[in-house]
């Protein structure tokens, strides 16, 4: 079982190098991360992107490659559309988002997907590694869906629990969020969460398990009325592994607090069905864009162990 | 400008003890608050409701039982409607929810004939000190309006500004929420933080520079902001984070208390006098901070 992004690192330093696509990789801090991650033996990198970009960035970072795969291309569709065939044809085993819009990613696994006959509902999943808790967590949809329905619901929830079997988690535990609140009424989020219930009890998610919690003071204070800060450790709640977002706003808000909170790190990437996408933030620094390589790697490792099995 | 829990504390005690009201009685968790505001001098309480509970508390105060009112009243509606009634004919200054669900009080005070509701909507603060940051910042509306309109996210807007004002901040630096930094009509609550934005660029919130939309990575760092081309005064120096539905707000509340152990109080600002709610995602320790920005709020809503 994969408990921390430190077993990430570890396992992609030890099951490296894997093929890694980078699509544009034309921005300093993203060129450095790709260096470092061929240094710690994670890749082996093809370049796709500009070419006068691609060679001055890497020049400008101490990045030798003219040993390294490049292929040259301007136009930030074609980047994307080349790159995820290139996964789905299994030419390499990881692709990575660079100075290119999402969307553009998105649009091509979609077609990538649709291809191969899967249609896949395409998710964002930022896993955290929290600070005194004994196995990953991840909030997912944060980067496609803007207000899913149940449908989606369902299908970004199966891309989640593909990717915690991967880790190593035979039966991952969801906290489906909602903002239901003593006031309000029962808000569309919580009645998706009452339908998933049933839905993970009949088996219809694979095996998995929806939790009776829908926000944090159920997970942490479940049937308590009062609780203390001080009093909080989240080592002994039972904190779920999967926390489906009510949508796309809330997802964002709630994944990147990692940005003012100090004790936890994120790590995004999509679950296409022939591999890992990483897609950083545009905000992400070169630190944190090689641990979602690492995130990478690990996945792509798993897949190719058939841990999901 | 108020930069912590304990400024507001400080602040507090020099304004002068204030009578709450808590109706109906107050509900067992309550206890511990209410004693530590009646040690403080913040607060001379009435309680309206009976129980044998209460009798006890009122005992174990000493000396200090002499400042609390006891008003029998077993009917817990009629109770709090007695409460609203010394708010409105000026005899008391704060309510505090007591033994009564939050539903069922909340639908009594924003009743806009029988309750207290003053403006369009009213809507709760959250107001976090986290350790070692130097200042608080506020995040609205976190729990009572679910999916707001513009219209109500106007009035918010003016809600939290009022109290950020009360706090000291002359000019407070606003961020408006969304997914993303760009205005995308596919995602309406980009559109509701650039038309708010907009407004506050035409000064229809006063002294306030009001940034929208921003993500939170733009909004909470600099640095983060920096690199995706966004530049602006609010930028990692947000005072106040405007949230674009409940489910945010809410959770994002709740995550920071649990998983960044981030002190947090409430207000409710929209009432015509102030109102503790005491809801369950406020840590215990913070409760005390809620009667002293009641205190704060008293005769300036």
């Amino acid at each position: 079982m994969i408990r921390s992004f430190a077993d990430m690192d570890r396992l992609a330093s030890e099951k490296g190098p894997k093929r890694l696509v980078v699509l544009a990789p034309e921005d300093e801090e993203f060129m450095m991360a790709v260096k470092k991650s061929a240094e710690e033996g994670y890749t082996r990198p093809v370049l796709i992107g500009d070419r006068e970009k691609m060679e001055r960035l890497a020049d400008q970072v101490q990045f030798d490659i003219s040993g390294a795969e490049k292929i040259y291309e301007k136009s930030r569709q074609a980047i994307a559309d080349l790159g995820i065939s290139m996964l789905f044809s299994g030419e390499v085993d990881i692709a990575g988002k660079g100075q290119i819009p999402t969307a553009y990613i998105y649009r091509a696994i979609i077609r990538e997907e649709s291809k191969a006959g899967k249609g896949k509902v395409v998710s964002v999943i930022s896993m955290w590694d929290i600070e005194g808790l004994d196995h990953l967590t991840c909030f997912t949809d944060t980067g496609v869906n803007i207000t899913p329905d149940y449908r989606a619901k369902t299908e970004i929830l199966r891309n989640a629990v593909f990717l915690f079997h991967l880790l190593g988690y035979p039966k991952p535990k969801i906290c489906v969020l909602s903002g239901k609140r003593e006031i309000g009424g029962d808000m569309p989020s919580y009645q998706d969460y009452l339908e998933l219930k049933k839905a993970a009890a009949s088996g219809e998610l694979g095996s998995c398990e929806v939790m009776g919690a829908t926000s944090f003071l159920d997970i942490f204070c479940p049937g308590q009325k009062d609780f203390r800060l001080g009093s909080i450790d989240i080592g002994k709640a039972e904190f779920p592994h999967i926390m489906l977002v009510p949508n796309l706003a809330t997802g964002n808000i709630l994944v990147k607090l990692d940005f003012a909170l100090k004790n936890v790190r994120r790590r995004s990437l999509v679950m296409s069905s022939r591999g890992p996408v990483i897609i950083p933030s545009r905000s992400d620094f070169q630190d944190s864009i090689l641990g979602e390589i690492a995130a990478g790697v690990t996945v792509a490792e798993q897949i190719k162990g058939g841990a999901a099995s | 400008m108020m930069t912590s829990f304990d400024q507001i504390r400080e602040e507090a005690k020099t304004r002068g003890k204030k009578k709450m009201v808590i109706a109906p009685v107050p509900a067992e968790m309550d206890f511990n608050v209410l004693s530590a505001a009646l040690d403080s001098g913040l607060v001379s309480p009435v309680v309206i409701g009976s129980s044998d509970a209460v009798a006890s508390w009122v005992k174990g105060q000493g000396k200090k039982a002499s400042e609390i009112e006891m008003v029998e009243e077993s009917d817990a509606v009629k109770a709090l409607a007695l409460g609203i009634d010394r708010l409105k004919k000026g005899e008391a200054d704060i309510l505090m929810r007591g033994a009564m669900d939050p539903k069922r009080f909340l639908v009594a005070i924003l009743d806009k004939e029988k309750g207290l509701l003053k403006e369009r909507v009213a809507s709760l603060v959250s107001i976090f000190d986290p350790p070692g940051v130097g200042r608080v910042t506020m995040a609205t509306d976190t729990y009572v309006n679910s999916f707001p309109s513009i219209a109500e996210k106007v009035t918010i807007t003016e809600n939290v500004i009022r109290l950020a004002r009360l706090l000291g901040f002359s000019s407070p630096k606003i961020a408006a929420l969304s997914a993303i930094e760009q205005v995308n009509p596919a995602i309406p609550s980009t559109m509701d933080a650039a038309i708010l934005s907009k407004m506050a660029e035409r000064c229809q919130f006063g002294d306030v520079t009001l940034e929208g939309p921003l993500d939170i990575d733009c909004a909470v760092s600099r640095r983060a902001a920096t690199r995706k081309g966004v530049h602006s005064a609010v930028t990692g120096q947000g005072d106040i984070y405007l949230m674009p539905n409940v489910e945010a707000g809410f959770l994002m509340a709740e995550l920071s208390v649990f998983i960044g152990k981030t002190p947090m109080a409430c207000a409710l600002m929209g009432t015509s006098h102030p109102v503790v709610l005491n809801l369950p995602f406020v840590p215990a320790e913070n409760r005390l901070t809620e009667i002293e920005l009641a205190v704060l709020l008293s005769g300036r809503v």
